[in-house]
């Protein structure tokens, strides 16, 4: 009988679509924000490429928009081949699909990726924009100068109290990484910032980890800079700890609909390693 | 034991009145000046307590004007050069950074250190950087640096091309607050002990000033 082992790859596969169904808890509401957060990724590595495809299955059944990057997109030189293997090939059915990458620079990132269009920076090394009911800032924290800081005040400051406030960059402000740890002079300048006009959430990379802090003065702060690179054992789980993952890369997906975050957290074999539901805390809760 | 007459008595409250008076009096007259100068004394301790500007500063002055001068000279080196937009072909970019790095090489074939961090403001910035690592806030300027990949055995030249693959190190924050502001192409840069002015555009070392970051920093 030859329809059989057909039959059993069939039911097989079917199984396999409704358990992942079953571990994707998005509301997917119309109109909603949806994307995925990767950080310290552009190895070209075989890791790198196994993540990206993960990300690939996972858009089957959560159809996220686009991706921001946490800095490190490119490790080592940047020639052209660097941008092919590093980025392009690895998301490859992601870029082909539509989905938009809005990067921010890590130290290992030459400052000239800026100009790169698939990075959407538009020749910025800090830039913001909206997507639904959030508006994003890409911040460089590299370096942090007047100007900049002149320019994150004045956009958060403008951006009123309606949308979701959401900054991202490459070194984070609270960190339970062995190797980095929290960037404590930074906080310093951007906390104070982040607190007045009301920023909801923080993503980071530079600790090669998955960390959710618990919220620290009203804001969420996640840590993902295992998407490529990998500290295996490099966090050491503090009191900042809320949730941890250090023994394989990872990724994260996110919903912003109305006034809750809705996210999952996924291994690069797809094991859900953290997941959740934050709701968006007003400037006067804070 | 005697007791007092009310002769006596009404003396010595005559005395504590006067006395009392005296002393509001002298009060008073010292509290007049005082109050004349508080203003004055204020605003003089909001000043000192006033970030200073330091692109106002007449010690970075000389150093602002060669920046000026360089920047001239990466203007007229990028005018005519393809690229320059953002574009999604990464040999564009890579093209663009090799040709602009050749071309001001070529307009400064004697580039030397000094040239911009000049004798004369490069003082200020090592006084600048000296106490930003020494002071109170010392601490974290040293824990910034450790965090973001520090390069103990680095050592570039001027008109050399930043190295590819080599992170860069963290400015800390604070210093840069302190320091002037560059145009967008030039960015201040720790590479070692050394502290670098370096051409993002074209990825080239402008210039240095030597030995000027503690070198208790070593690499994780």
């Amino acid at each position: 009988m030859k329809t059989r082992p057909l039959f059993v790859i069939l039911l097989l596969a079917i199984s396999l679509v409704v358990a992942r169904a079953d571990q994707f808890r998005f509301p997917l509401v119309s109109g909603s924000a949806r994307f995925a957060v990767i950080g310290d990724t552009g190895t070209g590595e075989a890791p790198q490429y196994e993540l990206a495809r993960e990300m690939v299955t996972a858009r089957g059944i959560f159809p996220f928009d686009f991706v921001l990057m946490l800095g490190d997109n490119i490790y080592g030189a940047s020639r052209p081949k660097d941008y092919e293997q590093k980025f392009e090939l690895p998301y490859k059915p992601l870029l082909d699909a539509g989905v938009k990458f809005y990067a921010s620079l890590g130290n290992h990132d030459n400052p000239n990726e800026r100009m790169y269009k698939l990075f959407n920076m538009n020749g910025a090394n800090y830039y913001t924009f909206k997507k639904g009911n959030a508006r994003f800032f890409a911040l460089d924290s590299d370096y942090m100068d007047a100007k900049q800081l002149a320019w994150l005040e004045n956009e958060l400051k403008s951006a009123g109290d309606q949308d979701w406030k959401i900054c991202y960059f490459h070194h984070p402000l609270y960190s339970s990484g062995r190797m980095h740890g929290s960037a404590i002079e930074l906080r310093s300048l951007l906390e104070p910032l982040f607190v007045k006009y009301g920023v909801n959430v923080v993503f980071a990379g530079h600790d090669h980890v998955y960390e959710r802090v618990r919220p620290q003065k009203g804001i969420y702060y996640f840590t993902e800079g295992s998407s490529g690179q990998l500290r295996a054992g490099g966090l050491k789980h503090t009191e900042l700890t809320e949730k941890g993952f250090d023994s394989d890369r990872a990724f994260m997906l996110v919903e912003i609909a109305g006034d809750q975050l809705h996210f999952e957290t996924l291994s690069r074999g797809g094991q859900q390693v953290d997941s959740g539901t934050l709701p968006r805390l007003s400037v006067a809760t804070k | 034991m005697p007791r007092s007459s009310p002769a006596l008595a009404s003396n010595s409250a005559f005395i504590m009145h006067v006395h009392k008076y005296i002393s509001s009096f002298a009060i008073a007259l010292l509290a007049v000046p005082l109050a004349c100068t508080l203003p004055s004394r204020i605003a003089a301790q909001q000043a000192a307590q006033a970030k200073p500007n330091p692109d106002s500063s007449p010690a970075f002055k000389p150093f602002l004007d060669r920046v000026r001068a360089y920047s001239n000279v990466h203007k007229a080196a990028a005018s005519g050069l393809p690229g320059g937009k953002p574009t999604d072909l990464p040999e564009v970019i890579t093209a663009r950074q090799l040709a602009l790095a050749r071309k001001i090489r070529e307009a400064r074939p004697d580039a030397k250190r000094g040239d911009i961090f000049s004798e004369d403001s490069a003082e200020a910035f090592r006084n600048v950087i000296a106490s930003q690592f020494a002071g109170p806030e010392g601490q974290k300027a040293r824990t910034t640096i450790r965090q973001g990949s520090p390069l103990p055995d680095l050592h570039l030249k001027v008109n050399e091309t930043y190295p590819a693959g080599t992170p860069f190190t963290t400015v800390p924050p604070a210093l840069l607050l302190k320091l002037p502001k560059l145009p967008d192409s030039l960015s201040y840069c720790i590479v070692g002990p050394d502290f670098v002015l370096l051409d993002v555009e074209a990825n080239l070392v402008v210039d240095f000033i030597p030995d000027v970051i503690p070198k208790s920093l070593e690499a994780q």
